[in-house]
This record gives C-alpha cells, structure tokens and sequence, in this order.
C-alpha cells in the first residue's frame, strides 16, 4: 500500500525527472523537492499564520486559562470569542507529520532508484511504470561532485548544511514570542515545545544525516532552503499586513469614540484583533501594548 | 535533566527521534541486501550470504569453514560476492562499513584467508582494509599471484594475492559500478560495467588498451572463447566480440535485458533473459538454433554440464509470494528434461560438483539445494549457520 501510493510514484517522478535534466540525478532531487514544497506549500503558510496567530493570543490565552481553570466550559466559550481554538495548536505538527511519509518514502525511492546492488536494481525494473524506458536511464549516475549518492558523505559537510539550513529554517517559521514579564512563557507547553524543537531538530537531522544516503540529504537541505525562502516571504507579508491593518485601525478610532461603552467580551475581542495587528517585529512588545491599549479604552469607557 | 525529561514527554520529540532510528536503522550506511553469491572448486562449495561466508565439503555437506567465526562477531560487515579459490587460497570482499557512530566513512576490505577443512574460522592470510569506499559486488579474479577486484564506486583493483599490496600504480576507474567477475587471457583482463562498457585493461599496468560501448548497462562478466567474448547487456541482445580489438562481430536478440552472463559451450552461445526467455545461438555467428521458456524471470547465467542447459529463475508466483524453479533443457533443441521447484526465487547462477547441480536461495531453512544432474531429485540441502 506504502509502496503502490508513495514510494513507487516517487521512483518514477524521479527517474521522468532524470530524464528531463540530463540524467543528473542531483538536479533530478532538487526539482522534485520543488516540487513537493510547492504541493505542501498552502497547507505551509497556513499552518504559519496559524502558528503566528495563536503566538500573538498568547497573553489573552493565558489569562483566560489562568482565570477559568475551573471552569473549562467558559474557559472554551472566552476562547471563542477571542477566535482561539485549541486544537489549531495541534495542526502546528501536521506539515511535519506530513513530512514522515514524504521522508520514508524518498529514503526508500532513493535507495532503489539509484541500484546499488543488483537486487535494488531488480526491484527497480518491477516498480517502474509502462511509460518510462529504463533501459537509456541506467545506471542512475551514483556520484556527484565528491558524493557517492547511495552513501553518507564522508567529508560530514552534508550533515553540517542539514543542520545549518535546518536550524535557520526553524528559526525563522517559528513566530516570535511575547516575553512575559513574570516568566509564563515558561509554562506554555507550546512555546517550551517550539523553543525546544528549534534546536533538538536540526541536531536530530544533522546526526541522521551521518547515516542517510547523502541523495536524502540533498532533498533536507534544498527543502530547507525553500523552507527558509518561504520563511522570509511570510515575515514580509505578514510585517505588511500589519501595516495595512495598522493605518485602518488608526481611521477606525476616530469612530469608536462616539460609541457606547463595550462590554468585557468585545474588549477582549478588541484586544485579539489589536494582537493580530501588531507587528511581527514588534512581537516582543505585544504584552504591555495590549495592556496600555486596554487601559486606554477603560478610560474612554469611563468618559 | 529536566530538560531531557521535558523533552521526552514531548510526543512530536519521540517520533521524530523514531522515525529517524527507524529511517537510519533501516538503511545502515550500506546498501545492506542482495543475493547470494556461490562458487565451487569442484570439492568445495563457497557461499557468501550476508553476514558470513562459508565452505562445504561437497561430498558430505560438512561445513569446511565460516567467516566470520561463531565466537568473532562482525555484526556491519556483509558478504554477497562469490569468493575466489586458488590452491590453498580464498579471497573475497565485503561490502563496507563505516568508521562508527559518528563517523559515515564506508570502508570496503579484501579478505585472504587460508582454505581450511576442519569447521573452525580460516587462518587469516592477509586483509586488505580502506581499498574502496563502495561494496564489493563482482566475484574476485586470482590469476597466479594477483587477485584482480572490481568495486561499486568503479573501480578495478589489482593486488598481490600472497601479501594484499596494491600491484598497479592507480586502480583503473570505469565510468559506474562493476558487478562482474573481470576475466583474463594472456596478460588482457576484461571488466564489463554498469557504464554499458567491456573494457580491456593491460594486467601489468591497469591502462586501458580498448573499450566498447554498447546499449544498455552489463551486470554480469564477460565470458571468454578462443577469439570471441561474449557479453550479455540491458538493451536486449548479446554479443560476439572480437577479442583482440573489441569489434562487435554479432549481436543476438533477446526480449528484454539479458541479466546474467552468457554461457559458451561446444560452439553454442547460450543466454536468457528477464522475461524467462533462454535462447541458444551459434558461438561464430550469432545465428538462433532454439528458444525455450523457464518458470520466470532470469537473473542468473545458464550453465552447461553434460548436454545439459540448467537454468536458475524466478518461479510460480501466489499473491504474496515468488517461489524459483531450476530447469534443465537439452543443449540440442531446448526441451525440457526437468523442473523442480523452490520456495524462494532463484537469483544467483547454479553450480556443477560430482553429480549434483546446486542452487542458492535466500531462505530460513536451507541455503543450498541439491539436484541430481540428470533426474532432478533432491539429494540434499544446507541450513543457514550460526551467525557470527
């Protein structure tokens, strides 16, 4: 089943793919980590935005946590009227969940497509589809620069690029935090939980990559790189749309002076949107502006 | 550690720490399976099959010796290439290990060991560690006192088979992996290779004094005639080449990659394919005399014994398994004079000894397989060893 819907398109995209690029199996990697970006890209930046938005409820969330402790239920209704919901945290994993089979897939696609002994080779002739023509195709050529594709590189500069590229990457998809003045950040699996894998996984994939064909690291290095190209996109997107958001919020002002006074949930309401509106670079600073803001409306409330 | 227990609380933390055991766990830092490789001396059969290679008397199916010992446990090394037997001399490869934990250098070693009866380890004669980066998949050569080795990263090594010294000045570099057994005739050694090349290679020096192209990638050695070698290749056919230039003479058709080497016997070419195709064509002219079928696809070369064209294929095929079967068809018309059957499939080439024709298969119960030459009765099978 693995095989029939993973691993035997993956062999066959990448031999199409060897074809196309001059039987260089390297570039034949790169197109089809592309590729697989491109295919994971929407599920990619929304899990980031959901990530960014989440980071930037942080306060709220934990004060809402922190005052219904006892009382789930209202707990859940507060969340939702802050547009917070609980299981998003979780979809925070799925690219990375997505990764897995991705991974065992190309490790096994790799390894077959390259033959490195007459049984792989073997295997391959049974798994290449009708339409490729294997006979021009092999050997897959098995060295690349000093690489012996099928091999780990003895030199360990893979390893080091895996965990370099790995390292930055995560650095920049993952939001910045709020530092809270009383240390809470501390306490917040999720953030401890990204602060964490930050730098466990870099180091996890550099030390793998001593034992992956170095044809798989390639793909985590080019995949990272695209990672953190990606990376740079959404901070520049998101810092603009704050901008945006920012010059209307000013406009909006103007009007809610001449409001009623709102009640405690459109307050608390406010104050997620004002998060949302905040800056990415201005993250570090979200508490006390959040906390200044609410200051201010109580005073016009009072007026 | 409070950090450590943190981190192991973590799901996401343990499975990416499994998946990554199990990704570098399941692929080690070598390519780890392939068929067995098995060769005779006509007393003795050699068999090299994953973690050990090991000897047997013929005649009483006695373990002769086994490397690595019972009790010299080399838990990365692997063997799959067909030792080489010369006097009182066995020499064979592996197929690499890395340095260590941290260290993802493969390292392939040459073994000489002295060819014992007696059941225990062999005496070490030489090893010849740090000689490639990539397996050892072609059976070696020894011609007198050189050992003549091809590797997969390309190259063809000539060492002194007394001490294990390199001989030439630089190992001749091929253009991808060589799988076959290099053959030799007065001072030429001829290396097919995955770069779709026979290259003929002056013994002395290692330089190249000819190579042919042709279609597809060769798998399997060349295999030499008074004036012809014959190779076998994936574009489908075999041929007849001129073996003091390299000209193609002929080329017989076959239809699908001929795999295996192709075998010469009394005038007659014979060869087989990945379709189960054997085919039998004139050893001078490439003509076709017959065509029969076997049970299943060919991997292996035919072999010629007494009029007798014996055949290793794949066999019946259920829904989850591919059993083997050895035919033996006569050499005059190709019809079958018998077939038996296995459990596994049959993907390395048989061998001849006293009476019996012999098979190795990927198996938990038996390794080898004897059949009468000339009825096919089973006379006897081998049990795997104690691993080392």
């Amino acid at each position: 089943m693995f095989d029939t819907f993973i691993v035997n398109p993956m062999i066959n995209a990448l031999l199409v793919l060897y074809d196309l690029l001059f039987n260089n199996y390297v570039l034949a990697i790169a197109v089809f980590t592309i590729l697989i970006r491109l295919i994971t890209l929407p599920l990619n930046l929304r899990q980031q935005r959901s990530m960014q938005k989440t980071q930037e409820m942080q306060p709220q969330i934990q004060a809402i946590q922190k005052k219904y402790k006892d009382n789930p239920q209202r707990m859940q209704e507060e969340f939702q009227k802050i547009g917070y919901n609980p299981m998003d945290s979780l979809t925070g994993c799925l690219p990375l969940l997505i990764q897995m089979p991705i991974l065992f897939g190309l490790y096994r696609a790799i390894m077959v497509t390259l033959g490195s002994t007459p049984q792989a080779m073997f295997e391959l002739t049974q798994r290449t589809y009708d339409f490729v023509n294997l006979t021009p195709l092999l050997p897959v050529s098995n060295f690349f620069l000093w690489l012996n594709l099928g091999q780990p590189d003895p030199w360990y500069i893979l390893p080091i690029l895996v965990f370099g590229t790995m390292w930055l990457q995560q650095k920049l998809l993952t939001p910045q935090s709020a530092p809270q003045k009383d240390g809470k950040d501390q306490n917040d699996p999720a953030q401890a939980m990204s602060k964490s894998m930050q730098t466990t996984m870099p180091l996890m994939f550099g030390f793998f990559s001593l034992s992956f064909p170095s044809g798989l690291s390639i793909y985590f290095i080019l995949s990272n790189v695209i990672g953190i190209a990606q990376g740079y996109y959404m901070r520049f997107i998101t810092a603009k749309e704050k901008e945006e958001a920012a010059l209307g919020k000013k406009q909006k002002k103007k009007v809610v002076i001449s409001e009623p006074p709102p009640s405690s949930a459109d307050i608390a309401v406010a104050e997620s949107v004002e998060a949302d509106l905040q800056p990415a670079s201005s993250g570090n600073s979200s508490a006390p502006s959040s906390k200044k803001t609410q200051s201010k409306r109580r005073r016009r409330s009072k007026k | 550690m409070t950090t450590i227990r943190r981190l192991i609380k973590r799901p996401i933390f343990l499975f990416l720490l499994l998946t990554g055991l199990l990704l570098t766990s399941c692929g080690s830092r070598v390519a780890s399976s392939n068929w067995p490789g098995l060769s005779t001396d006509g007393e003795k059969l050699y068999l090299a099959n994953g973690p050990t290679v090991t000897a047997y008397d013929a005649a009483t199916q006695a373990l002769a010796w086994q490397y690595p010992g019972a009790d010299e446990a080399k838990p990365n090394l692997l063997f799959y290439a067909a030792p080489s037997v010369e006097g009182n001399r066995v020499i064979f490869g592996d197929y690499g290990a890395a340095g260590g934990m941290l260290n993802p250098k493969v390292t392939v070693s040459v073994y000489a060991r002295e060819n014992i009866d007696n059941g225990s380890t062999p005496p070490e004669l030489w090893t010849s560690s740090d000689v490639a980066f990539d397996k050892i998949v072609a059976p070696p050569l020894q011609v007198g006192d050189v050992v003549y080795v091809g590797t997969a990263d390309n190259l063809v090594l000539a060492l002194d088979a007394t001490s294990g010294d390199a001989i030439w000045p630089e190992p001749f570099e091929a253009g991808h992996s060589i799988w076959g057994q290099p053959a030799y005739r007065d001072g030429v050694l001829y290396v097919t290779s995955l770069d779709r090349s026979l290259h003929a290679l002056d013994a002395q020096s290692g330089e190249e004094l000819w190579s042919t192209e042709f279609e597809g990638a060769i798998a399997s050695r060349p295999v030499l005639n008074e004036d012809l070698i014959y190779v076998g290749e994936f574009g489908g056919q075999v041929h007849g080449i001129d073996i003091s230039d390299g000209n193609i003479l002929w080329s017989a058709p076959a239809e699908n990659w001929v795999w295996g080497a192709p075998a010469y016997a009394d005038g007659t070419v014979y060869y087989a394919d990945i379709d189960g195709n054997v085919y039998a064509v004139d050893a001078q002219s490439g003509e076709p005399r017959w065509q029969a079928k076997a049970a299943g696809a060919i991997q292996t070369a035919p072999l010629v014994v007494d009029g007798i064209v014996y055949v290793a294929s794949e066999g019946e095929s259920t829904e989850d398994v591919t059993g083997g079967a050895l035919t033996a068809f006569n050499v005059g018309d190709g019809s079958q004079v018998w077939r038996v059957l296995t459990t596994t499939p049959l993907f390395t080439a048989p061998v001849a000894v006293g009476d019996a024709v012999v098979v190795a298969l990927q198996n938990d119960t038996s390794i080898l397989n004897a059949y009468d030459l000339q009825t096919g009765a089973p006379l006897w099978t081998i049990s795997p060893p104690a691993e080392g």
